[in-house]
């Protein structure tokens, strides 16, 4: 498998098909994610862009094809293996855990993530990272009482206390206002300046032209386009992906 | 927002919040006291022993639920277990200093029997959850675990509660005290020395329980998989460790209250089913999964379990807190303390 030699190649998946019963979420999608991009998944609600994430995070293992990460073969393997081995997600609905302080909620990422705290105690990785993420707010707070705004940051805060190579960002974006969508795009490239790899799912084009790389469409589960931001976004079928055939 | 409230506030947020537990936590302490004054000091203690003892079972209970979602009704085989093999440990023992006299062992010995019995639940645990729970979780689709994993513990308590009675017989193996020492007094109420070591057992091994689960790193994780499993596994966190960790906690913890109260509760095989009923009624009316509101649950049921003895009379025992169980869950059906399932 020469591709998945590649070391250039954080991320490189052949055909990953996922079934649930007779439905078909995703279909046969390949993708080379190289060193140091941000790389975008788009496509309209329901492609199959999460199910994606999850076959290639661990959290399902894909009905067929193989998941490449790092230059080793992961297909099937599980969440906290994928997560030691440096890859980490934040969720399109956050999910932090809601009796533990925003701070607790980082320590965990901190301890139990892919290592690399060095000399630092988790409180004080913790205590680095909700400053990175310019965490706006108390972080001994339980984190059931934070609104989105918030939850989002600390999610994010997490998975980069996880230490990973490669970032899983599932609708970061989503719900922002426009001030806080710029914070947010600078917030991504200083991670990408780090050295991580990133995943964007997004819906905001205007978050996927401002710091994708390289973007992928999928459709009813399948890749129906590949390219840079302006490329894809003139893709005629991609318009009428999300457009509908009228257009 | 203001970062420090005044202790009155703090009281007056959590009363309005939590009215049903506020009424329960007086009404306890109003019962307790009268106890106290009616029938002497010996029935607040009786309280306090049994409270800490259904405390030890129930904070089980609420971990594995918490943690695994498994509703746990063979927890009182666990009970069981600890209660026999502390038996089949001390007894030899006690036998052999009657014949040896030594007083440093003669105090020591009861624990070489209790530290037997929890470290056989711990490792009961662990078979259970790898020889059945595991396999049960992977062939298990979204939505059944919960029942099948509740099939489950009761089908184990089946086949522990007929396997102990084939092997070891259903006759009853009882001691008549660990440490027979006169009586201790406390506040001027005479009360046997191995009362007083249940309750400190059942104290210490809360307290190790509630300083690991909140200070430590696996601790930690323990939390984090019963707040969201997905998530904690997506911070790194090996289910595969969790889970059994967690359920050989669960039977550690009961498995030394069965040895710590063999005085009490002779050893025969079905020993467990008091205390799993007691245990049950802890964790829902306190809230299924919530491992603080057990602990405090476990000495509310307690004093009321004592205070119905001796103000309604022995036969009542088991009627009037199972009836008041019926009424706390019409009117908060998660528990007074809150539960996992209400998010």
């Amino acid at each position: 498998m020469a591709a998945s030699k590649n070391n250039d190649l954080v991320l490189h998946t052949e055909e990953v098909v996922k079934n649930f019963g007779g439905l078909t979420a995703v279909n046969r999608v390949s993708m080379d994610v190289k060193r140091g991009q941000i790389y975008g998944l788009i496509g309209p609600n329901g492609a199959g862009k999460t199910t994606f994430l999850n076959c290639v995070a661990g959290v399902f293992a894909p009905t067929s094809g193989k998941v490449y990460f790092l230059g080793e073969e992961t297909t099937g393997a599980s969440a906290d293996w994928m997560c030691r081995r440096g890859m980490a997600r934040t969720f399109q609905i956050s999910r932090p855990f809601p009796r533990m302080t925003a701070r607790e909620n980082v320590m965990v990422g901190a301890v139990f993530g892919a290592g690399g705290n060095g000399a630092r105690s988790p409180e004080e990785r913790a205590e680095e990272m909700l400053e990175f993420v310019e965490f706006p707010w108390d972080p001994d707070v339980p984190a059931q009482r934070l609104n989105t705004v918030q939850l989002k940051r600390l999610d994010l805060a997490r998975a980069l206390a996880c230490n990973p190579e490669l970032l899983l960002l599932d609708e970061l974006a989503a719900g922002l206002t426009p001030h806080e969508l710029d914070d947010i795009m600078a917030v991504i490239r200083q991670i990408r300046d780090q050295g991580i790899t990133i995943i964007v799912v997004e819906h905001i084009m205007r978050v996927i032209q401002g710091i994708c790389d390289e973007v992928m469409v999928i459709d009813y589960g399948t890749q129906i386009a590949e390219g840079t931001p302006d490329e894809v976004l003139h893709n005629p079928r991609v318009i009428k992906a999300y457009l509908g055939e009228g257009h | 927002m203001e970062q420090k409230t005044s202790l009155a506030d703090a009281l007056r947020e959590t009363i309005s919040e939590n009215l049903a537990a506020t009424i329960i936590l007086v009404a306890t302490a109003v019962l307790a006291v009268w106890l106290g004054i009616s029938a002497g000091l010996s029935q607040v203690i009786i309280s306090l022993v049994t409270g800490g003892m259904w405390a030890l079972m129930a904070v089980g209970l609420a971990l594995v639920f918490g943690v695994m979602n498994v509703p746990h009704f063979a927890h009182g085989e666990s009970f069981m277990v600890g209660a026999f093999v502390a038996y089949f440990v001390f007894t030899p023992i006690r036998d052999y200093l009657a014949q040896n006299p030594n007083p440093a062992l003669t105090a020591v010995a009861p624990f070489a029997g209790m530290i037997a019995a929890a470290l056989a639940g711990a490792v009961l645990g662990v078979i259970l959850e790898r020889l059945l729970f595991y396999p049960l979780r992977i062939k298990s689709r979204a939505g059944e675990w919960v029942m099948n994993a509740f099939l489950l513990t009761v089908g184990i308590s089946f086949v522990m509660t007929n396997g102990a009675r084939l092997l070891i017989g259903a006759t009853f193996r009882g001691i008549p005290g660990y440490w027979l020492v006169p009586p201790l007094e406390i506040l001027g109420t005479r009360i046997a020395v191995d009362r007083v070591m249940a309750f400190a057992i059942a104290l210490v091994s809360i307290a190790a329980l509630w300083f690991f689960l909140g200070r430590t790193r696996t601790g930690r994780a323990i939390r984090a998989v019963s707040q969201d499993e997905v998530g904690a596994q997506m911070m790194g966190i090996n289910l595969n460790f969790i889970f059994p960790l967690t359920f050989s906690l669960a039977t550690a913890m009961a498995a030394l209250a069965g040895a710590s109260l063999l005085f009490m509760f002779q050893a025969y095989p079905t020993v467990g089913l008091t205390p799993l009923y007691f245990a049950w009624f802890v964790v829902m009316m306190a809230g299924l999964g919530n491992v603080a509101g057990a602990i405090v649950g476990g000495f509310i049921v307690a004093v009321f379990q004592t205070a119905t003895q001796q103000f309604a009379g022995i036969a009542w025992t088991d009627v009037i807190p199972t009836a008041l169980m019926i009424v706390i869950l019409l009117v908060v059906p998660f528990g007074i303390f809150g539960s996992e399932m209400e998010e």
